[in-house]
């Protein structure tokens, strides 16, 4: 059996995870092509048109699987610890029912309810896999997720001691990663002469001592979302280092970072640090686009 | 210390009264026109939903006239932007040199002891306000559900309106909850007096976002179109539907009802449109309308779930997302035309 995986969205928030997941389980699996123009034309298309950029991406990915494989996985991604995910999430599976013909494998992982692990038993029962050998597939899925994790955040970690000029990109992983979405920023700064930085690889573990690193003011609400929280806490760690300019990208439309650049924006103003704020969507065009990065370099230097 | 809070319809009365009976000194806002509109959007973020803009226009107006301290309500739980309301409302503010005060009164216990907090009143005084208030609120739903009723079936075009302006006018001196029943007993008794034809009009639900479907200074007063065009308009959604979902936990049976067209909670109001399209669909209604701020996360996450509902059935149905640049007269056009649509459908379901 074949499960097809759309490389979009909520994919990113684990990559490489629920592939090896599903190899280790003994299925075969199938992941959309990197974004494409084709991609992004056909999302736009089907889905409502006031949904965020992202999504419609999804949508898009979504459709190019239908056909090709027997089951499309969609989890429904709700919360993690007491943290939420984006609204939007909850309702993908069944949106992704109305939208493609193809068998929509989905699970509710509620991590307040029930442990992750838990839920992938129940996903693994839908497949007919019994309790131990999904376990132990969480298992070496979770290895393999560590390995590339731990090689990225060493990487970070050196790249914010370089000497040269630093700037940190602030932006859901959906939004890093895909390089048909994002314009390839992160070649166009290095082509510019700095470093950019990737504020979700930089490591969680950074933040273990709760009184190091806590907001100390009621000036800034306490996210009940899980990116928000993350995002608001490497910043503060991030402060703490030495960098030259901020870049926060949002995808047309996306109501959490509507919330989120406010206080994104307070933080480094307090800080007085450059910021620049990029909206994304179908029709954003490269020179427009280069144009503002490079006005931003020049302020920073 | 004057205090403010948002226009929200009709209610705005029952929260005036509020304020009123608890000896606080208020501004209250002023109906919303596209210029408190225009003024809130100056300074609010621009990707922010629409509501927070009317809002922030609200308090605008209100801190022009003397307000120094804005009562904003705000959701507690849910996953939806309200949460946050008040902290960027607030920021917003300040960052335009408002220097108010801002209470912020989620839906919890502590209320009470903000409440305290504010007036200096004591526990009793403080229930029999929200008594005064909840039963404020229920005639203010039962006049305009009464008016849903005549709209469409008056002689003389434009009586019910008449009634209901004096009548919301008068409502906001009362200070008694004597006085208050009484003026229940008189309104009602006006709006029967209204000369009317007793006849089978077609009927729309509207479903959508509690703020947009409630305040028709912001929705350019769509029951009172519909009403005029002859269709009579059921709305489900209302404040006291709202707090009574949350004291016997509706949610949960609308989870199951819903259950093969949304798995879960979407934040917002987002299940309880698809319940309530479900309902207007059994009790055969014969069209649907949606409202929604522009950019909504739960009810533009719900959209194609009640668009497949409207395939499936054949129910006419139309989704009207409101922001600034929205116009009366585009509105009205699509208005016009959805009206037609369900007047076919509504004499096609009469022949058969």
């Amino acid at each position: 059996m074949k499960i097809g995986i759309p490389r979009a969205l909520i994919y990113w928030k684990r990559p490489y995870f629920w592939e090896s997941f599903f190899e280790n389980l003994g299925f075969e699996t199938l992941l959309s092509p990197k974004t494409n123009k084709e991609i992004v034309e056909t999302g736009v298309k089907i889905s409502d048109p006031e949904t965020c950029f992202s999504c419609k991406v999804f949508f898009g990915h979504l459709k190019w699987l239908e056909g090709k494989c027997d089951l499309i996985f969609v989890p429904r991604l709700k919360r993690k610890g007491n943290f939420e995910y984006c609204p939007k999430f909850f309702a993908l599976p069944d949106l992704a029912k109305i939208l493609v013909k193809t068998k929509i494998l989905t699970e509710t992982f509620d991590e307040k309810k029930e442990k992750f692990e838990e839920s992938l038993v129940k996903l693994g029962k839908k497949l007919g896999k019994d309790e131990e050998k999904v376990k132990e597939a969480f298992k070496k899925a979770l290895i393999k997720e560590k390995e590339i994790r731990e090689k990225q955040e060493k990487e970070t970690l050196e790249r914010l001691n370089l000497n040269s000029k630093k700037i940190i990109l602030i932006s859901h992983p959906y939004n890093l990663y895909d390089e048909y979405v994002n314009l390839r920023i992160k070649e166009r700064l290095e082509k510019l002469g700095v470093v950019p930085i990737f504020i979700e690889e930089i490591p969680n573990s950074k933040f273990q001592d709760p009184n190091k690193f806590q907001i100390p003011n009621s000036k800034f609400p306490s996210f009940h979302w899980e990116f928000a929280k993350e995002i608001m806490e490497k910043i503060n760690f991030i402060l703490s280092r030495k960098i030259d300019g901020a870049i926060e990208i949002s995808s047309f439309a996306c109501g959490c970072d509507a919330v989120l650049k406010e206080f994104v924006e307070k933080k480094f103003k307090e800080a007085k640090i450059p910021f620049l704020y990029l909206i994304i969507d179908e029709h954003t065009g490269e020179a427009g686009f280069q144009t503002r990065l490079e006005a931003f370099i020049d302020t920073i230097s | 210390m004057k205090i403010t809070f948002p226009y929200w319809g009709n209610y705005t009365v029952a929260f005036e009264l509020l304020a009123k009976k608890l000896n606080l000194e208020v501004v209250p806002p002023e109906k919303t026109t596209p210029k408190t509109i225009e003024k809130g959007v100056k300074i609010a973020p621009e990707m922010y939903c629409f509501p927070l803009k009317v809002n922030l226009g609200n308090f605008l107006e209100a801190i022009e006239r003397g307000a120094d301290t804005i009562v904003m309500p705000t959701a507690l739980g849910g996953s939806c932007r309200l949460r946050y309301y008040a902290f960027v409302q607030d920021k917003v503010l300040k960052e335009n040199g408002k220097n108010v005060n801002f209470v912020i009164f989620d839906q919890s216990l502590d209320i009470f002891s903000k409440l305290k907090k504010l007036s200096k009143a004591n526990i009793f005084k403080m229930i029999e306000a929200t008594i005064f208030t909840l039963k404020a609120l229920s005639i203010i739903e039962k006049i305009e559900r009464k008016a849903q009723y005549l709209r469409p079936r008056e002689i003389e075009k434009g009586d019910t309106d008449r009634v209901l302006i004096s009548a919301f006018r008068r409502m906001r001196e009362i200070e008694k909850f004597w006085d208050l029943l009484k003026f229940e007993k008189e309104i009602m008794k006006e709006l029967n007096q209204i000369k009317i034809e007793r006849k089978k009009v077609p009927r729309v639900g509207i479903v959508g976002e509690i703020y947009t479907v409630c305040d028709h200074a912001v929705n350019f007063g769509i029951e009172k179109k519909f009403g005029n065009l002859g269709v009579e308009v059921h709305r489900e959604m209302s404040l006291l539907y709202h707090l009574k979902k949350k004291v016997f936990f509706k949610d949960f049976f609308i989870q199951r009802k819903i259950k093969p067209y949304l798995g879960s909670t979407v934040g917002g109001h987002g299940r309880d449109a698809i319940y309530e399209m479900l309902k207007y669909v059994k009790e055969g209604f014969d069209g649907v309308i949606q409202l929604l701020p522009s950019f909504c996360m739960p009810e533009t996450s719900v959209r194609p779930i009640l668009e497949k509902i409207h395939q499936e059935t054949g129910i006419p149905f139309l989704s009207l997302s409101l922001d600034e640049q929205v116009a009366e007269a585009g509105i009205d056009t699509r208005i016009e035309a959805f009206v037609d649509v369900v007047k076919n459908y509504y004499q096609r379901k009469q022949k058969t």
